[in-house]
C-alpha cells in the first residue's frame, strides 16, 4: 500500500477541514461562509446536470432552490414536520415542479427552454412576494425551527434517564449537516455520471441527432435531468430555510440563479467536481469583496460586474472550464491530433 | 376606464415592439438570444440624461446621438463579444450573452448609481405632459402620441430598410442560410455588425421613450424590458420583425388590461406567463413559420 504526497495531502487536507469547528479557536463567521459554500457547492452539482451534462441553460434555478426553501419552511412552521421528513418533501416537489415545467418546454430547443426557465424563476418571486395569505411576502417567514435530531423515544425505552435529543445551536453542527449533505450528493453525481442516465445526458450534449438514433429518448432524458436537477436545488432549500430560520422571496432573485450558473461556468460545464471548486471560490470571492467594495464607495451588488465579466472569459478562452474532463482532455493527446490531421488531409 | 388601459397598453406596447425588433433581428440572423440588448436600451437612457446634463444639447439632437451610441456599442459588443464564439456551441454564445448583460448592467451600476433618477424635465417641452385628446373618457396625452408617432416612423423606416435596400436583401438571406449567403459574396460579418447597430438603435430611442414616460430611470431598468421585449418576440414568432411589433403592441395591451383588471401585482407575471404559454403552445408564435429541423 503506498499513498503518495498528494493523496496524503488532500486527506490531511480533509481533516484538517473535518476538525476544524471542533476547536475553541473557530470563528464562527468563518464557519458560517462554510457552511453557505456548502450550500452552493450542493446548487451548483445540481444546476450542473442541466448545462454541463445535458448542454441546455436552465436560467431559472433559483426557483426550485426557492420552492424548496419555502416548502420546507411553511411545512416546519404550520405542521411542525422533522427536517428528515421534508427533505425529502421538498425534494419531491422540487421534482414535480420540474417535471411540470420540463415535459411541454423540453422539446423545443435550447434557447426557448432557457428563457422558460427565467420566466418561471420570476413567477415564483411573484408568487412568494404576493400570495400574503401563505408566505407572509415581502415581511418574511421567520421563526422556522432549527434541524432537531430526537431520539428520546427510542432512548426512554432503554433508559427512562436517557435523553437522545439534539437542537442544532450554532454553526458547528450545520457544518457538519452541510458536509453530509455535500457528500450525499456528491456521491449520487458520480453514481449519475456514470449511469446509463449520464451516457444518455452526454449524448445529448454531444448530438442530440445521433442520440436520438441510438435509441436514446430526448425528451425522457431531458426531462429526468431536469427533474433531478430540480430535486436537488430543493433539497438545498430545505437545508437553507432550516439553517438560517428565516425566508424572504429576496433570497430567491434571479441574480443567485446567475451566480450559481457562474460557479458552474466556473468550475466547468459538465465537471461536477469543479462546481465545488467554482462555489467555493465565487463565494469565498463575493465575501471579500463585500468588504472591499464599500470601502470604495460602490454598491455591494456591483460584484457581479466581476462574475459577469468571469463568464465571459471563461467561455472565450476556457469553454470547458479550469479542470477539463478526461475526455476533453484526451482530445490533446499527440497521437489522436495526428491521427485527425492524417484523416483529415486523405 | 377600458379606453384609458388601451390607449396605455398600446403606448407601452410600440415601446415594447421597437425593443423587439432588435432581439428578433439578432435571432433572425445569428440564432443567439442577445440578453444584454435590454441593457443597452438602459444605457441608452443614461447616456442621454448625460448629454442633456453635461452638454446641455436639444432632446432631438441628443435621440439621434445616442442611436448612434447606441449602435456602436451594439457592434463592439458583437465584436468583442459574440464573434469569437461563432463556431462554439449555442450554449456558450448564451451564456456570454447572459455575461455581458450582467456586466454592462453593473458597469452602468457604477458609473450612475444604483438609485433611480428622474428625467431632466427642463430638456423637455412644456406640452408634452397636457392632453392631446379626448376619446370618450380616455385622454391621450401629448408624450403618447410622440411616442406612438416616433415608433410608427422607426418601424417604417426599418421595414423599408429590411425590405428594399441591398443590405436588408443580405440580413433576409443570411437568416435562411448563412453559408450560402457568403458564397454568394455577402460579407456576413460586416452584415452581422449592421444587424446590430439597427437593433441597437432601435432599443436605444425606446430607452429613452421610457425614461421620459415614466419620468425614471436605473440600472436594471433594461433587465425586465428586455425579458418583456423578448416575450414579445416569441408571441410574435422569433425571427420575423412585423411579428415582433405586432406581439409588441398585443402583449403591452395585454399588459394594461391584466394589471387593471386582474392584479396590479402580477403585472410583470403577465408577460411571462403569456411567454411561457405561447412557448408550449404555439412556440412558432402569431407570424412565426413553424420550420423543420434539417438535419
Amino acid at each position: 500500500m503506498n499513498i503518495n504526497l498528494k493523496d496524503a495531502l488532500k486527506y490531511l487536507l480533509l481533516a484538517a477541514v473535518l476538525i476544524y469547528p471542533l476547536f475553541s479557536f473557530a470563528n464562527e463567521y468563518f464557519l458560517h461562509v462554510m457552511v453557505l459554500i456548502m450550500v452552493y457547492m450542493v446548487l451548483a452539482m445540481g444546476l450542473n446536470i442541466v448545462p454541463g451534462f445535458c448542454g441546455l441553460l436552465d436560467l431559472g434555478y433559483v426557483g426550485f432552490y426557492g420552492i424548496g426553501a419555502y416548502t420546507a419552511g411553511l411545512l416546519t412552521i404550520h405542521f411542525g414536520l422533522s427536517f428528515w421528513v421534508i427533505v425529502p418533501l421538498a425534494a419531491l416537489n422540487g421534482a414535480i415542479w420540474g417535471i411540470l415545467l420540463g415535459a411541454p418546454t423540453l422539446r423545443l430547443t435550447g434557447d426557448y427552454f432557457a428563457i422558460v426557465t427565467f420566466g418561471f424563476s420570476e413567477l415564483v418571486v411573484l408568487f412568494l412576494t404576493n400570495e400574503i395569505w401563505l408566505t407572509r411576502g415581502p415581511l418574511g417567514l421567520p421563526g422556522i425551527d432549527p434541524v432537531i435530531i430526537d431520539f428520546s423515544w427510542f432512548s426512554t425505552l432503554i433508559n427512562p434517564e436517557w435523553d437522545w435529543y439534539w437542537e442544532f445551536i450554532g454553526p458547528q453542527p450545520y457544518f457538519y449537516l452541510g458536509l453530509f449533505m455535500v457528500a450525499l450528493v456528491y456521491v449520487i453525481m458520480g453514481r449519475m455520471e456514470d449511469s446509463r442516465l449520464g451516457r444518455a445526458w452526454f449524448a445529448i450534449r454531444e448530438d442530440s441527432i445521433a442520440a436520438s438514433s441510438c435509441g436514446i429518448n430526448l425528451l425522457t432524458y431531458k426531462v429526468i435531468g431536469f427533474a433531478i436537477s430540480a430535486a436537488i436545488g430543493a433539497v438545498a432549500g430545505a437545508f437553507l430555510a432550516r439553517w438560517t430560520m428565516f425566508l424572504s422571496p429576496d433570497m430567491f432573485k434571479f441574480w443567485e440563479s446567475f451566480l450559481i450558473l457562474c460557479m458552474v461556468v466556473l468550475g466547468g460545464l459538465g465537471n461536477f467536481k469543479g462546481s465545488l471548486v467554482g462555489a467555493a471560490i465565487l463565494i469565498a470571492l463575493g465575501e471579500v469583496l463585500r468588504i472591499i467594495l464599500p470601502a470604495l464607495n460602490l454598491p455591494t451588488e456591483t460584484r457581479f460586474l466581476a462574475y459577469g465579466l468571469i463568464m465571459v472569459l471563461m467561455m472565450r478562452f476556457r469553454p470547458m472550464g479550469f479542470f477539463p474532463s478526461i475526455a476533453t482532455q484526451s482530445q490533446k493527446n499527440p497521437i489522436l491530433i495526428k491521427l485527425k490531421k492524417e484523416l483529415g488531409s486523405s | 376606464m377600458f379606453e384609458q388601459q388601451l390607449i396605455n397598453g398600446l403606448t407601452l406596447g410600440m415601446i415594447y415592439a421597437l425593443i423587439a425588433v432588435g432581439y428578433t433581428m439578432v435571432y433572425g440572423v445569428i440564432q443567439l438570444i442577445n440578453f444584454a440588448h435590454g441593457e443597452i436600451f438602459m444605457l441608452a437612457a443614461f447616456l442621454a440624461v448625460t448629454f442633456i446634463t453635461v452638454f446641455g444639447l436639444p432632446i432631438y439632437i441628443v435621440i439621434i446621438m445616442t442611436m448612434g451610441c447606441c449602435a456602436l456599442i451594439g457592434v463592439l459588443l458583437d465584436i468583442f463579444a459574440y464573434r469569437p464564439l461563432r463556431q462554439s456551441p449555442r450554449l456558450a454564445a448564451l451564456i456570454t450573452a447572459i455575461g455581458m448583460s450582467i456586466f454592462l448592467q453593473n458597469l452602468a451600476m457604477i458609473i450612475w448609481g444604483s438609485r433611480p433618477k428622474p428625467f431632466v424635465q427642463s430638456a423637455l417641452p412644456p406640452f408634452l405632459r397636457t392632453t392631446a385628446l379626448t376619446v370618450g373618457d380616455a385622454s391621450i396625452s401629448w408624450l403618447q402620441l410622440f411616442i406612438f408617432g416616433i415608433a410608427s416612423l422607426l418601424m417604417i423606416i426599418l421595414f423599408l430598410i429590411i425590405n428594399k435596400t441591398r443590405v436588408g436583401t443580405a440580413m433576409r438571406a443570411l437568416s435562411q442560410n448563412r453559408t450560402s449567403a457568403a458564397l454568394m459574396g455577402i460579407n456576413v460579418n460586416r452584415v452581422i455588425s449592421f444587424t446590430f447597430a439597427l437593433g441597437s438603435s432601435m432599443g436605444a430611442v425606446a430607452g429613452i421613450m421610457v425614461a421620459i414616460y415614466y419620468n425614471t430611470l436605473y440600472p436594471t431598468m433594461g433587465y425586465v424590458a428586455g425579458v418583456k421585449a423578448f416575450a414579445a418576440a416569441v408571441l410574435g414568432g422569433i425571427g420575423s420583425v412585423p411579428g415582433a411589433m405586432i406581439g409588441g403592441i398585443v402583449l403591452g395591451i395585454a399588459e394594461a388590461l391584466g394589471a387593471g383588471y386582474i392584479s396590479s401585482l402580477y403585472r410583470d407575471g403577465i408577460a411571462y406567463a403569456v411567454m411561457i404559454a405561447v412557448i408550449i403552445f404555439r412556440p412558432s408564435g402569431i407570424l412565426g413559420k413553424s420550420t423543420l429541423e434539417k438535419v
